[in-house]
């Protein structure tokens, strides 16, 4: 009897470590956004943290007890969801903010490199490389309206690599080329690649057969997963003056053959899966709508950048349940997490908010950001606008940005597992708390 | 007795220079993980009070007026204008003492975030007065139309032009969009047949060049990183 009930609970723990796997971005290929686990309802403290040597903009994922990132230090990692160890870390060329996929004992992650990576999961060997056409940021002539206006300028708020989506046994993500790639996920083979105007760094959703993903080009695609013919393409916004209010760089969520994406034209629009045909459009007024957005239980959650807003709509209406001031940009995307949302914010504070009311639970901040090193954020934790963009002259808007980001931003998008909430930040580190 | 005397006023300008806060003052404010490097100049005005200017090298503040807000003895307060302040927190700020040894003590204030400084006076002082609204031509007062489209629809403005004597021009400035904006402004100047209009609060400035035998004028707004031409003419 007694080892009956050894093995009913043991199979039990084995199910809970398995409903807790979250193997890659956004949680699923239908990037979700949902939680295995529920997040704590208090804020407790600090279990660890695991320090790297660069920010830290990649998401954590889950399997088997170990998390994996990548870090813009160039590596990639595994560590021990428990204590927070090192298991391993694989060095790649460049920056690694693309938030890893497991599958099959394999980890998959895009690095600034141009290169895309296979890992042996259990020991970060590298299994295959495949190098895309090269990866660059998003780039324009005067963008933002920065000096000079003749000369080509990388926007310094295109943060993160496209995040690799698998199913069907293979591995679809965008590149700074323009394409998105298909590669046999064992052989690191290409299947096909599908070209569109700008750079793809949002992550492609996958759902009954189709991938759904925005470009820089102001497009949003959907494509075959099987052949990578072209669906349907829908036309976001276009801002040919500063090119400040285009293209996609929010990741879409698929649900009941609808989806949903945010655009940097201010709007988070619902489209048919099937058809590309407008739902609804829910109007930011010009603030962008980087994060990308969770479904759940017929809502919609989904946070702003300039506004500083956390929103929650009906899911067939689009329109608004609640609303959230927070207290600055947000391109964290929001997880939720039982009866809990949880949201990263770019003045360094991790943001627990009741599911239901959008009430604030707690607020965690990162040391970086309590230490608020050369008046980064105002006295009541907001950009402090006239220390950091004082100068809009070449490189300066680049080192403003870094400036902004010192705080211990978090763009990171947390993982909730047993109870414990995982998110890097800039300050490098990735964090466990509870 | 000669002798006595010269001392005497040598010490009484010693004494009053070391009591008096006008001057030009250097030093750094300690804001965490970083000097930012202060320079006022203070000067005191017959009937008028407290003048000064502020120069802040790495946050491009160059002369940025300081207005006096409670000067009293060695305490003193200014507000720095058109530079560094906050919607919330309001304008930055120098709350400032001077030390009997000849030093201003005090408290840097932007953000809402406090940092203490010790300034040296250096020199005397330069300070730096802000442009003053001039008067405009006969020509160019009264009511002026024009349009101009930004993010896909149009913006109606309305400038209307009154000469108020010593004080220089003064302005109304209404920008119909989406809805009605009366833009604060805070200089006019015409020299010549250019003409200049600031609003620091919108951080927005028209520039144009009038011609009058055209009875327009033909010239570009800039707010932030938008620049769009805005040709105004007569009421029609």
């Amino acid at each position: 009897m007694s080892i009956f009930r050894l093995a009913v609970a043991a199979v039990a723990l084995f199910c809970a470590e398995f409903a807790q796997a979250q193997t890659m971005f956004r949680g699923d290929p239908a990037h979700s956004g949902n939680s295995a686990g529920q997040a704590p309802r208090q804020f407790h403290r600090v279990k660890w943290k695991f320090p790297t040597g660069d920010r830290l903009v990649s998401s954590p994922v889950l399997q088997d007890k170990q998390l994996y990132f990548g870090g813009d230090d160039g590596n990639i990692y595994a560590v021990e969801a428990e204590t927070g160890r090192q298991i391993w870390k694989r060095p790649t060329g460049g920056p690694v903010p693309s938030t890893p996929a497991v599958a099959n004992g394999m980890v998959y992650a895009a690095s600034y490199d141009g290169k895309f990576y296979a890992l042996n999961a259990q020991t970060g060997a590298v299994k295959w490389k495949f190098a895309t056409g090269g990866e660059r940021r998003f780039e324009a002539k005067g963008i933002h309206g920065l000096e000079p206006k003749n000369q080509t300028i990388a926007d310094q708020f295109d943060v993160f690599l496209s995040s690799p989506v698998i199913a069907q046994s293979a591995v679809y993500f965008g590149s700074g080329d323009g394409h998105l790639y298909a590669l046999d996920a064992n052989s690191g083979e290409l299947k096909w690649k599908f070209k569109t105007g700008n750079v793809i760094h949002a992550s492609p959703a996958y759902a009954d057969g189709v991938l759904y993903v925005g470009s820089w080009d102001s497009y949003f695609y959907a494509v075959d997963a099987a052949t990578g013919k072209e669906k349907w393409r829908f036309h976001g916004g276009e801002d040919p003056l500063i090119h400040n209010q285009v293209g996609f760089q929010s990741s879409a969520a698929v649900a009941d053959g609808v989806v949903y994406v945010g655009c940097r034209d201010s709007n988070l629009y619902a489209l048919e899966a099937a058809t590309g045909k407008e739902k609804w459009r829910f109007n930011n007024e010009m603030s962008w709508v980087i994060s990308s957005p969770a479904v759940a239980e017929g809502k919609i959650f989904f946070a702003t950048s300039d506004s500083s807003l956390y929103h929650v709509v009906d899911a067939a209406t689009g329109k608004s349940v609640l609303k959230q001031l927070d207290k600055a940009y947000m391109f964290s995307s929001p997880t939720v997490a039982g009866d809990v949302v949880l949201i990263g914010v770019l003045n360094g504070s991790l943001v627990a908010r009741d599911r239901n009311s959008g009430d604030l639970l707690w607020e965690f901040q990162t040391e970086a950001s309590k230490q608020n090193k050369g008046w980064v954020l105002t006295a009541d934790r907001k950009f402090n606008g006239p220390m950091l963009y004082y100068s809009s002259w070449r490189e300066a808007p680049t080192v403003s940005t870094d400036r902004q980001f010192s705080i211990g931003a978090i763009f990171s998008t947390p993982l909730v597992a047993n109870g414990v909430v995982y998110f890097g930040s800039t300050d490098g580190n990735l964090y466990a708390i509870e | 007795m000669r002798l006595f005397a010269l001392i005497f006023f040598a010490s009484a300008l010693l004494c009053r220079g070391a009591e008096s806060a006008a001057g030009r003052w250097e030093g750094p404010a300690q804001i965490p993980g970083r000097e930012l490097k202060l320079v006022l100049d203070l000067s005191e005005e017959a009937g008028k009070g407290w003048i000064g200017s502020i120069i802040i090298p790495g946050l491009a503040v160059k002369g940025a007026p300081l207005i006096d807000r409670k000067a009293s003895g060695p305490d003193l307060v200014f507000e720095i204008k058109g530079a560094l302040g906050n919607e919330k927190a309001g304008p930055a700020e120098i709350q400032a003492h001077l030390t009997a040894d000849n030093r201003l003590k005090g408290n840097f204030k932007q953000g809402g975030n406090t940092a203490p400084f010790v300034l040296e006076k250096t020199g005397p002082p330069q300070v730096e007065l802000p442009p003053r609204n001039t008067a405009v031509s006969k020509e160019l007062e009264g009511e002026w139309k024009g349009e101009y489209e930004l993010m896909g629809y149009a913006r109606h403005v309305t400038m209307k032009f009154t000469n108020r004597g010593p004080e220089g021009a003064g302005l109304e400035f209404i920008i119909v969009g989406k809805k009605t904006n009366n833009v604060p402004v805070s200089l006019v100047t015409q020299e010549g047949d250019f003409v200049t209009i600031k609003s620091d609060e919108f951080g927005m400035t028209y520039e144009g060049r009038f011609r009058k035998e055209a009875g327009e004028i033909n010239g570009s707004l800039t707010q932030g990183p938008f620049e769009v031409p805005l040709l105004m003419r007569r009421k029609p």
